[in-house]
């Protein structure tokens, strides 16, 4: 649960950056990588997020299993088009009587899948490092998303590492009475621990209610309050912006 | 000739769905549930998934604003089952047949407690969340992920539970068969999601079926792990909270043992 925390070295360059102009930004690269014709494009992306990372200070191990999931779909995607789409054979193989081939065409386009998907992930990951949570609801809120939706998101990331610690107490001592020490206990200790987040997420939200209308709560709840932008921070985002869609037409 | 190049082709077909299987085994240190990830869908698909989820997350929306306004407690309540759901498919579990862990979606369980409309929206926070700090997921499949595991699994889950209620069968069983049919639709829609996006000019369902049979070792044992863990928690919380059962409309007051 510690990768849920940004953990970047605060003072960072992007820090003070409105949060309204990452997000813009960050959805328009977010496009440039998914039009992109070829692979250059999020390669590069990938390298300018992963510099910028390096520079905001986030922990390269935080990093590492950020990608881990989108490197392994990457060669997943690679393997299946390669082998099952395309038409020009790349090579053939005689395994066991029966021959397999691989397509040239096919594995350049899963190549080209996986720098997207390398590409966007850099993208999204290097927003996540760069911005608050509550930031970044304020800057969904300035895109219009429905503050209900923005209520929820705030409570549920709140009580995520409240939850979060009643349920390793819960699984440690599940683990402890080896609760886990076979598939089936496992499974059986495993719908307790999950019973039991939902009894405890239904009891914290009664109590929660009762301390917040105590506090004033009808129903919704403020907003964070928007800056006025800064020139600077509008020029840096355009210039920014300008110099990836000047990459994009060239790559 | 035809029934021996016929032939031929099932073989070829079947050696390479064993070998695409064993790779993803070998490849598979930790097996993730079926979320698509950032990036993998062409601009179009990612836009027309989006659009097909959001009338979904506005009824939602709409639901959960109807039901603030008589009790106060239930968005803090959504927000809290939100936050359950993202813990409980952040929490790893074994799956004996691939050798790896993995782990649940989560949905069939809100998609019985708060019903399938607030289930969607539960999905798109728990996702979001994800996309933005764990990179599973991602912001351009977001569409995607609601449609598949909001909508479908959400849907799924309930018309499970609640057909198997309706017809007298007992906690455990129909709480078992809504995250089994939760887990699979999650699966089976984030397949053809999948094969539509990838498939580039080649056909769709020779690319679908591939897709489904890649991940058959880990998404069917999972939907069967996920079905008992789902079983597991209806049973804990009729046996030790039946209120909440009572107040989420789960159970009516009549049902619960005294």
């Amino acid at each position: 649960m510690h990768v849920l925390n940004t953990h970047t070295r605060y003072p960072h360059m992007l820090e003070h950056v409105d949060a309204r102009l990452k997000l813009l930004v960050a959805l328009t690269v977010l496009v440039m990588v998914l039009t992109s014709g070829g692979a250059l494009f999020p390669l590069f992306v990938l390298l300018a997020c992963l510099c910028l990372s390096v520079v905001i200070g986030a922990p390269a191990r935080t990093v590492a299993l950020r990608f881990s999931e989108p490197l392994f779909i990457s060669a997943m995607v690679v393997l299946l088009k390669l082998m099952f789409t395309g038409k020009e054979v790349l090579f053939s193989a005689d395994v066991m009587g029966l021959g397999i081939a691989g397509h040239k065409d096919g594995l350049v386009e899963g190549l080209q899948i996986a720098s997207r998907i390398m590409g966007a992930v850099s993208v999204v990951s290097l927003l996540g490092f760069a911005t608050p949570f509550n930031e970044f609801m304020a800057g969904l809120s300035w895109l219009r998303v429905p503050g209900g939706f923005i209520e929820i998101l705030m409570f549920a990331y709140r009580y995520v590492f409240v939850l979060f610690e009643d349920a390793m107490v819960i699984y440690q001592a599940q683990k402890n009475r080896l609760g886990y020490s076979t598939v089936g206990r496992g499974l059986g200790s495993f719908g307790t621990l999950a019973g039991s987040l939902t009894i405890r997420a239904f009891d914290h939200s009664q109590s929660t209610t009762v301390a917040m209308v105590q506090r004033g709560y009808d129903g919704t709840l403020p907003a964070l309050m928007h800056r006025p932008f800064k020139s600077s921070e509008i020029v840096l985002s355009i210039f920014s912006l300008l110099v990836m869609g000047a990459v994009w037409k060239i790559l | 000739m035809s029934v021996q190049g016929s032939r031929e082709r099932t073989r070829k077909r079947i050696l390479a769905m064993f070998l695409l299987a064993a790779c993803h085994l070998t490849l598979a240190a930790d097996a993730y549930a079926m979320h698509i990830s950032e990036g993998i869908l062409p601009l179009g698909w990612a836009v027309l998934w989006f659009f097909i989820a959001a009338p979904f997350v506005a009824f939602g929306l709409y639901r959960l604003k109807k039901l603030t306004a008589t009790d106060l407690s239930f968005k803090p309540l959504v927000g809290l089952m939100a936050a359950a759901v993202f813990i409980i498919s952040c929490m790893p579990i074994p799956v004996p047949s691939a050798g790896t862990c993995s782990h649940p979606c989560g949905t069939g369980i809100s998609g019985i407690l708060l019903g399938p409309a607030i289930s969607v929206v539960v999905a798109a926070a728990a996702l979001l969340i994800q996309a933005l700090f764990l990179s599973h997921g991602g912001l351009s499949t977001w569409g995607a992920n609601i449609v598949s595991m909001g909508v479908m699994g959400s849907l799924a889950g309930y018309a499970a539970f609640k057909v198997l209620r309706l017809i007298k069968v007992n906690m455990a069983a129909a709480g078992f068969m809504a995250g089994l049919f939760a887990d699979w639709a999650t699966y089976l829609s984030t397949s053809a999601e999948l094969a539509a996006g990838i498939r580039g000019d080649s056909p769709f369902l020779p690319l679908f079926s591939k897709i489904l049979v890649a991940f058959i070792p880990t998404q069917l044992p999972l939907g069967i792990l996920e079905g008992a863990m789902t079983a597991g928690m209806v049973v804990l919380l009729y046996r030790k909270r039946p209120d909440l059962l009572v107040k989420m409309g789960v159970l009516k007051p009549g049902e619960v043992r005294a």
